[in-house]
Formats: structure tokens, sequence, C-alpha cells
């Protein structure tokens, strides 16, 4: 068991779980947010059930940190050894039909990118400006304030269109090589599974974008 | 019928004395070259040039020059194998090539591949990762007869497949960690595949995945250079089988129980 | 003094012969073999079986080969196949036929018992081979599948599409790499035999250069068993390797061990024609386009026009004209010369040297998609060499140098004239006589390797008295100073010749007078040259870098010496055998073109012995063949 863990295709299975893991979360996070587009008090009061069952939120933030720390420090490590393994680089880059994928070529900065935008994304966010009101008589924290405020900062919108784009090659290099570390991979399946995560990447990213364009360009403060 | 236009190259030449010691771009000119030549046959006559001259001819790995043997193999700008698909270095020919252009020649780079010299490197790596365990246990003699195993001919085709790498190691020249996942691979789906090779999977994963990253080749990033560059076109499935022949060997091996008889 | 050679075959009946010897033979005890030390060189099919196999039997094994690793030995280029007389199709096989079509298909110059053998032996590789886990070719039932191949009128040979060779060797590769990892096998890469050490008259141990230092090495044994493959590269452009060399064998031929039959070489019908000056090698394409493929020449001499240009009744379908009950599948020997006369009397395809392979026929009967299922793989090798499509236009062929069934001679045990050295496969003169059939060259050298060496090498132990040896005795050391005197003497000339321009030149005296086709003048003639040619080589050779080094230049110079005397002795020898013979033609004796055998004088193997120098002429010595099963008769493909 240490010994798959320690070995690469190991590592490669906790990341692609891992990363599984985030598929997921970012799936229902894009979705959930959609409701920005519905109203602010059915985003509110989204967030508000969220954030209410304590267990299950503390229960979802530990399994998504968990995951978070595997995935970048298996990340890191293979890295690491990827890159003893090519200890001299080559002159010439390749071109032509024997160049590799461009999105799989930098997964490592996409994902440190990445990285920066989740811590930003929270302080940001879950940790940012608190405003309260009240829906249906309850109480509670007034998020859709802070984000039409924060969607109103140019900078902020620039920064978050970029990461997302990163996150639409990561994404889809992801999902499509998990198949691949998971050993699900067959001949007749190559072609379709590389489009299956393009599919699920540019839903989660065109969602994504959709709302701080949304907030920008339509939406007033 | 008429004479074929000759090309005139500009190589930049990678040429390194031995593993110690830290190599160099040299420039040399390949002047009338027949556009019916190999690439290697060109640089026979680069070679005998240098000879005449006085210099060291450029040392390069070859033997069989059909492609099959897997001995050359090193980086035309930038490709293993030179831009061709599906072609080893030995069967490029120089009409792929235009008159006036530079071509740069680098050993495979990798680790696990120390440069003997030039465009030479040492290989073995691979041999030790078939010694951990790229075999089936059969002593000679005593082997039923051949008919008496049927195999599908789809999987013996898918076999077939794997078991057709040569060993070239351009997976690994061209892959960015270096990795050895894809001739690895290539050996465990080729046994997997086929009923001979079921009694002694699990071990065979477990030990050649292990020899694999003992050699210091990196990890697999499902870039799909490796595949790309193979001149045999061997498929990342291979890859992904190896994953998963490694998974369920590492929960589902059994314990070994001390042997002995009582006698 | 001419000696008759002992062959050592046993008595009895040709199908009992193997049965009996295996029993009389002596055995090793399990706690002896590991005590004893066998030498493989060379890790072809021959070598790698014959190293995992006694590996597996529990003697010390010392593999040694050229190449960075064993897997690259030259077998791994074969691409049709490999016969077994399974008669899996029931179509009238048998061990009994495919050993009478062998001693036929060799023109009736190959010793009757090894062949038998052989034959008994082909069904056993095929088991092995599968047990091994090489893929090959199934039929949608889930069993083997098999080809007619070179001429054979059933259906006996297995393959692996085109890379029959490739997955032979990985299987008896990677039997060697796991007794590798048991520690009964000890692997010595990127090392090239330059010298056999004999002791007391018997071969105990090789002289080494380590081709990545540069730097001698002696290795002691109880047996020495060479598997270094054939000669075909004395002609410079052949389908052999690069590597390819007779040096292995020479250098146990200059310690006194005879070599037999040394004209006896195959020129192969079908492979891609010489394009220019800069050439290095040739490229074969598989006899089985033959089935197929129908060969023609245009019937105007000296016509220029494109193939596709000249119509039907213009052509000249000689193969079916002249053999008209086997066709394009005529043997090689035969369909070789065919193509020679054609271009000699000036209709080659558009006056190259070349003559046309054609599939239209074949595609307008079964379709591209079926052509392409069967040689998708070989039409695309043709179209990356020569940059044309053989869908679209035929395929230009013509002969070359492919296989040498000449060798080292070895008794019925596979053991030289030097006790203690055994010689394996192609480096053998036993199995083909003076010509081989298809697919028989991956049969025999895994039947020598998996099942005649593991019996013969333990009886020769168990009846030897094999004395202590080291490499520290005399005897290694006067090897590795004259190894070493030689690789200073071709360091030092820095001559004004490459080593290429010397082989090339060799090769052109070769392929003219000693190829295809022989006369009494052109092999007397090339005698001369060859000498004037040695005398060239050793004055002026240029021999660039350090012996102690990585040093290509260094190694072909070495070989090319070898082929130089090598060349000397095919000639004498293809000048000595007054007959035609398989591969062997002799203009002079000949009926309408067609090879006209001498049994009553020529019915023997002629083995030459070294005579200690290069300068004086070797002897020849006689082993008369008995043909007790198969009655001599004109080899008729007509």
């Amino acid at each position: 068991m240490l010994e798959f863990l320690k070995s690469t295709v190991g590592r490669k299975y906790l990341m692609g779980l891992t990363g599984l893991v985030w598929m997921g979360f970012v799936l229902t996070h894009m979705a959930g947010n959609m409701l920005i587009l519905v109203s602010a008090k059915a985003y509110n009061q989204y967030g508000h059930a969220i954030v209410s069952n304590k267990i299950l939120l503390y229960g979802a933030e530990a399994v998504l940190l968990l995951a978070l720390i595997t995935h970048v420090y298996c990340a890191i490590t293979l890295t690491l050894k990827n890159r003893r393994g090519r200890d001299s680089r080559y002159a010439v880059t390749p071109n032509g039909e024997k160049a590799p994928s461009r999105a799989s070529q930098f997964m490592g900065i996409q994902g440190s990118l990445i990285l920066a935008f989740i811590i930003l994304h929270l302080i940001t966010f879950k940790y940012g400006n608190y405003y309260e009101t009240t829906v249906d008589g309850v109480v509670m924290r007034d998020l859709h304030r802070v984000i039409i405020e924060v969607f109103h900062i140019p900078v902020y919108v620039i920064w978050y269109v970029v990461c997302l784009i990163l996150l639409l090659f990561h994404l889809s290099h992801g999902a499509h090589s998990v198949f691949q570390s998971f050993g699900i991979l067959e001949r007749k399946m190559q072609k379709g599974l590389k489009k299956i995560a393009w599919v699920y990447a540019v839903i989660v990213v065109a969602g994504f974008l959709s709302q701080p364009l949304y907030v920008f360009l339509i939406h007033k403060k | 019928m008429e004479a074929k236009k000759t090309l005139n190259l500009t190589l930049k030449v990678w040429r390194q004395k031995n593993a110690q010691t830290e190599g160099a771009f040299e420039t040399y000119e390949a002047k009338d070259v027949s556009p019916d030549a190999s690439f290697l046959e060109m640089l026979d006559s680069v070679n005998e040039i240098l000879i005449k001259k006085g210099e060291l001819p450029i040392v390069f790995d070859h033997d069989c020059r059909e492609g099959i043997c897997g001995s050359c193999g090193f980086m035309i700008n930038g490709n293993a194998h030179g831009p061709q698909k599906s072609t080893t270095v030995c069967q490029l020919h120089m009409r792929q090539f235009e008159d006036g252009q530079e071509l740069v020649l680098e050993p495979w780079r990798a680790s696990a591949f120390p440069v003997i010299k030039d465009l030479m490197c040492d290989r073995s790596a691979f041999d030790r990762i078939i010694k951990a365990g790229g075999y089936i246990s059969v002593n000679t003699g005593g082997a039923r007869d051949a008919n008496s195993i049927p195999i599908s001919k789809v999987n013996a085709d898918e076999a077939f497949l794997s078991a057709t790498c040569i060993a070239c190691g351009a997976c690994v020249a061209s892959c960015k960690n270096a990795s050895a996942a894809l001739f690895t691979g290539a050996k465990i789906s080729h046994l997997a595949l086929l009923p001979q090779g079921q009694v002694e999977k699990d071990e065979r994963a477990l030990n050649m995945v292990s020899q694999m990253d003992a050699e210091g080749f990196g990890a697999c990033t499902t870039t799909g250079a490796c595949s790309a560059a193979c001149p045999k076109e061997i498929s990342l499935t291979n890859i992904a089988k190896m994953n998963r022949e490694y998974l369920r060997a590492s929960f589902a091996q059994k314990e070994e129980v001390a042997g002995g008889d009582l006698a | 003094m001419s000696i008759i050679l002992d062959s050592k075959v046993p008595n009895g009946p040709v199908e009992t012969k193997w049965q009996n010897q295996k029993f009389n033979m002596k055995l090793v005890s399990p706690a002896n073999k590991r005590k004893h030390t066998v030498i493989v060189v060379g890790t072809g099919l021959a070598g790698a079986s014959a190293a995992a196999t006694m590996g597996e039997l529990g003697y010390k094994v010392k593999a040694f080969c050229v190449h960075e690793s064993p897997r690259r030995a030259h077998s791994v280029a074969a691409q049709g196949g490999i016969n077994a007389a399974k008669n899996y199709q029931n179509d009238g096989d048998s061990i009994y036929r495919l050993f009478y079509d062998t001693v036929k298909g060799g023109d009736f110059r190959a010793r009757e018992a090894n062949v038998y053998r052989l034959a008994e032996a082909s069904v056993n590789i095929i088991d092995q081979a599968v047990a091994q886990g090489v893929p090959l070719a199934r039929e949608y039932g889930g069993l083997l599948s098999n080809r007619s191949f070179g001429g054979a009128q059933v259906s006996r040979t297995f393959y692996a599409r085109g890379q029959t060779g490739q997955q032979l060797l990985l299987g008896a590769y990677s039997a060697m790499m796991r007794q590798v990892d048991l520690g009964t096998v000890e692997l010595h890469a990127r090392r090239e035999m330059l010298d056999l050490v004999v002791v007391d008259g018997k071969a105990r141990g090789i002289v080494v250069r380590n081709l990545k230092t540069g730097e001698l090495e002696s290795h002691e044994a109880d047996v020495v068993v060479v598997a270094s493959g054939g000669y075909s590269n004395v002609f410079y452009l052949s389908t052999n390797a690069m590597a390819c060399a007779v040096t292995a064998t020479w250098k146990a031929h200059k310690r006194g061990s005879y070599f037999a039959n040394p004209c006896y070489t195959q020129i192969h019908p079908t492979c891609i024609p010489v394009h220019g000056e800069n050439q290095s090698k040739l490229t074969l394409m598989s006899e089985s386009l033959r089935n197929d493929g129908r060969v023609w020449v245009s019937a105007k001499k000296d016509d220029l026009r494109a193939p596709q240009d000249i119509p039907e009744n213009e052509r000249d379908y000689y193969l079916e004209r002249v053999y008209p009950s086997f066709g394009n599948l005529a043997p090689r020997d035969i369909a070789s010369r065919q193509a020679k006369y054609r271009i000699d009397e000036g209709f080659g395809a558009q006056g190259e040297k070349a003559v046309y392979l054609d599939f239209k026929d074949s595609i307008a009967r079964m379709g591209e998609a079926k052509i392409s299922e069967r040689y998708g793989n070989l039409f695309q090798m043709y179209d990356k060499i020569t940059g044309e499509n053989p869908y679209k236009m035929p395929m230009r062929i013509y002969p070359a140098p492919h296989y040498t069934m000449g060798g080292l001679w070895v008794d019925y045990n596979l053991m030289s004239t030097i006790p203690g050295l055994f010689v394996a496969g192609e480096a053998n003169f036993s199995d083909h006589g003076a010509n081989r059939l298809g697919a028989s060259a991956l049969m025999q050298g895994l039947a020598d390797g998996y099942f005649v060496l593991p019996y013969t090498v333990g009886d020769y132990i168990a009846n030897t008295k094999l004395g202590a040896v080291k490499t520290t005795d005399d005897a290694f050391k006067n090897s590795e100073n004259e190894v070493n005197k030689e690789v200073q003497k071709m360091m030092t000339i820095k001559g004004s010749r490459t080593v290429d321009s010397l082989h090339k030149e060799l090769g052109h005296i070769m392929w003219e007078n000693c190829g295809m086709s022989r006369s009494k003048q052109g092999l007397t003639e090339s005698i001369d040259k060859i000498k004037k040619l040695r005398e060239t080589f050793w004055n002026d050779v240029r021999v660039p870098g350090e012996a102690k080094d990585v040093n290509p230049e260094l190694e072909k110079a070495g070989r090319v010496a070898d082929f130089i005397e090598l060349g000397e002795l095919m000639c004498r020898d293809a000048l000595t055998r007054e007959e035609s013979c398989g591969g062997h033609y002799r203009e002079e004796h000949q009926i309408d073109g067609e090879a006209k055998r001498d049994d009553e004088n020529f019915a023997h193997v002629a083995a030459w012995e070294w005579s200690g120098s290069a300068d004086k002429a070797q002897t020849r010595h006689k082993e008369e063949l008995k043909f007790d099963n198969v009655k001599l008769a004109t080899r008729s493909y007509k």
C-alpha cells in the first residue's frame, strides 16, 4: 500500500481522485452560482442554506481542503521527479505532428495560478465584506451585494476571466487524463473522452464566466 | 529517368566526448544530398568527409536501418526521429526536407539515458525494466500444444500492437518528464492481454513499475508526446492499462506464504 | 593432406536418430551444472534461446552481444514467418514432408540427419513461443493462422504480421532476461568477440573488446557457443544490419575451426533496388508479396517507358512463362537468377537494375482493402523508402544478398572442429545446404538454441575432462596481446582510404564475381583483386579516433579486414566447386540457364582449414553427404 502511494502511478491515481473531487465541486459550485442570474433573494437563500448545516459544511470543507493539499503535494513531488528525469533541455522544441497538446504542457503553471486564485477567491468572498439582509424574515449574509460590488471592479473581472480560461485548460486536460490515470482508457474511447472532457470544462467555465460578465455588463449597482 | 534535384543542408550537431564532459553544438554542411538517401546515409557522407579531413566522425547508434531493431534515434529540430510520423530516423528519407534547411541534431536527453558520445546514449534502463518482469516464466520444453490455448483474434491483435515496441526510447526522449510509461505500459499490456500472462500479472505490474521509477524516469502527465513520436504508433491506452494493472495488483496481491515441504 | 570429417551422425533410421542420440547422451547432475560456465556469443534467436535454456538448466551462462541491448540482434528484422510441421491446416504436411522439402530446397547439399532433427524440433518451437507470449497471428476462432510461403505447397508458416523475427526474438530475449534476473545468465552488452582462446586443444574462452571503453576483456569458460549470424555483408550492400559481421566466426576459424561451404550465399529476389552510390544497405520486402504480386519486365529491350505506359501484351511475366507450375512462387535462388538474366539482357525497368512486382491484378480481383490488410505495412515501407505508391504503380525490385548458408563446420552435435566450440544458427553451415527455403532461418536458430545445444553441450561437458583455466593464464594473455597488436596496427596506419570505401570495393568485387552467377575467369581474377585489396587495407586504411574509446570506425575496420579474408575464401570455394547447386551458380555448369549439379563429384561439404596465414591458401577437406531417404533428383520447379 505504501509502495503504491510512493510510486508514480499511485500518485497519479491520487491526483486523479482528488481532481475528481474538485471537478465535482466546481460543477456544483458553478450551477449554484447561476442563481445570480435569477435574483438576489434566490442567491442569498442558496448561500445561507449551504452555511446553515455546520456539520455538512465543515465536512465538505475538510474533504475539499484535504483533496487540494493532496493534489498539490502530489503535483509538487511528481514535478520534482519529472525535472530530475529530464536533467537537460533540448535546444529546439518540437513542432508539427509530433508536438504534444499545449494544455498538457503547462499543467503546473496553470495549477499554481489556480491555487493563487482559490486563495484570493476565498479572501474576497468567503472572508470578505460582511453585509446583512433579511429574506422572508430570516437574517442572513447579503452575499449578492458582495458579488455585485466585486464584479464591478474591472481589474478583478479581468483577473477572474484570465483564471477561468486557465481553469478551462486545466480542467479539460485533467478531465481527460483522469481516465488515463485511472486506467479506463480504451482504444475506442480515446477520441470520445477528449470531447467529453472538453464539453465538461466548457460548461463549467462558461457558467462561471457568465456570472461576472453578466454583473459587469448588464447588472447595475 | 532524369536526375533528381539534390539538397544542401546545414547541420548543427551535438558533439559530446563522453558522459563526463560537457557537450556543444558544431555546425557542418551536408552538400549534394540525394533526396532518395536516408537520413543516416546523409550522415554517413558527412562522416566520410570528416574522416578525410582528419576530424572525428559523428557517433550515432544504428544497425538494421529497416526501422525494426530500435538502435537509432535522435532529435531532429526537436522531434524524436524527425518530422515524419511513425518513422525511425533510419527510415526517414531526405525528400522530407527542403534545400537550404538548417537541422539541429541532439541526442535523447533523459537522466535515465546518459549520453555515451555525441548522439549515442545508454538505454540499458529499458533492459532492466524488462528484466524486472517483462516475461512469462516458462522454461524450455514441456510447453503444451500451441493451439490448446485459444486466444481471441481481437486480443491477439491488440497484444501484438503492444508487442511491436522496438525500445528505441523516442517516448522517453519526447516526453517533457522523460517518462517511460509508454514503454513499460506496452510490455505490461502485451502480456496482460494474453491468457499465458495471467498467472504472473500482479507481480509483473508491481515489479516493472517499481523498476521504472527506480531508474529515474518521470511520471506520465498524459501529454501524448510519446505516442505521437512512437515509430510504431503504440497507443496511450497501454499506459492506462498499466495503471489499471498496477492498481489491481497493489490491492489484490496476495501475500506469499513461506514454502517448504515436509520432506 | 585432406582428412575426412566425421559428422558423428548416429546410426539407425532418420526418424529415430535424435531420440536415440538424446538417450545415449551423458547428463550433468544439477549440482554440477552450476560449476560449469558456458559463453554464448550473440543474442539473436540462436544465441538468446541457447543462453536462456542453458540458464534454465542451471549452467553459469555469460551472454555477449555487440549491441546495446540483446533485443537488437538482426534476427529482429526477419519479416515473413517461421515454418513448423504442425499440419494444423490438414493439408498433408508432416515432419517428413518438411524434412523432404528442406533437403530438396537445399539442392541436396545438406546433411539429412540434421534436417530431419530440425523438422522435428519445428513443432516444439511454436509451442514454446506461444507459451512465452509471442503474439502469433490468429484466426477468429482463436487458433493459430498459417500461410503458404516461399514456394511451399502446404501452409505451414506461422507469422506475426511482417514482424515474425522481432516477436520471436523478443520471446527468446525475455526468456533470457528472466534468467538474468534469476542470476544464471550474466549479460555483457556492447562487447565484440575478437578472439577465441584455445587451451590444450579445447575452446576455453574469448577475448572481447568493450565497445563503450575500448578496453580488451578476457572471459573463461568450459564451453563457447558462437551464434553470431551470417556474413552477407561481405557484399557491402545486403539486407543484413550494419553490424552483422563474420568476425566472431572468422576468429574461431583462424584458431582451427573449419569453415564450410563459404560460397553458399542466398540472394533474395524481392528487395528494394539500389538508389545511388551512398546507399548503405538494402531493404528486403517480404517474400510473401509474391503470393499476390506478379513479376514482369517489358518484352521490348531497352524500354524506357514508365510501367503504366506498357500495354499488357508487351509485358513479359517471365516467372510464369518459364516456370508454369510454380510461377511467381519459384524458390529464391531461381527467382533471383531469372531477374538477373532479364536485366543483363537489357529488359530492366526503364533501363535500371530492377524488375516490376505488380499488384494491379490482385487489387482488381480482391480490392485494395484486402491487399492493404495483407501487405499494408510492407506497402507503407516501400512508399517511405522510394516515395512511390505501390497501390498505384508496380513496385521495383531487385535481388540482394540476404542469407549465408555456409558457416563454421559442425558435426551432428553442432560442435565445430575445435572441441568445446559449438556453433548455432546462421553462423554454422549445417541445415540449409546450398539454398535456404523461406521461413526456415528462424526455425533453425531456435531449434539449435532451444532444443539441440542444451543437450549436446551437456554431453560434451559430461564426457570431457576440463581442467581449471584462468584469464591470467598465458593463453589468454597471448590472445589479448595479438588482438591488441592488430588494433594498434589499424590505428597507426593513418592512410588515405576510409573503411567504407574499402568495404564498398570489396562488395563490388564479390557482387560482380561471386554473386548470383560465377565463372572460372571471374573468380580467378577476383582472388587477385581481393589480395591486392587486402594489401591496400593494411597499408592505406584510415581509422580516426582512439582505440580506448567508442570508435565505430575501428569496429568497422576490424570487420572489413575479416571480410576481405573471407571474400578470398568464398571465391576459392566457388572456384573449386565445379558444379551449380542452389545459390551457387557456375556459368560453366548449366542446362538452359538452370543449375546443373554434379552429384558424383560434389555431393560433399567443403570445409576449409586455416593455413596459419592469410597469404597461404587454405586446405579443403570433405564431408561426404549420403542421401538414404531423399532420392537425389534434379530440382525442377517448371
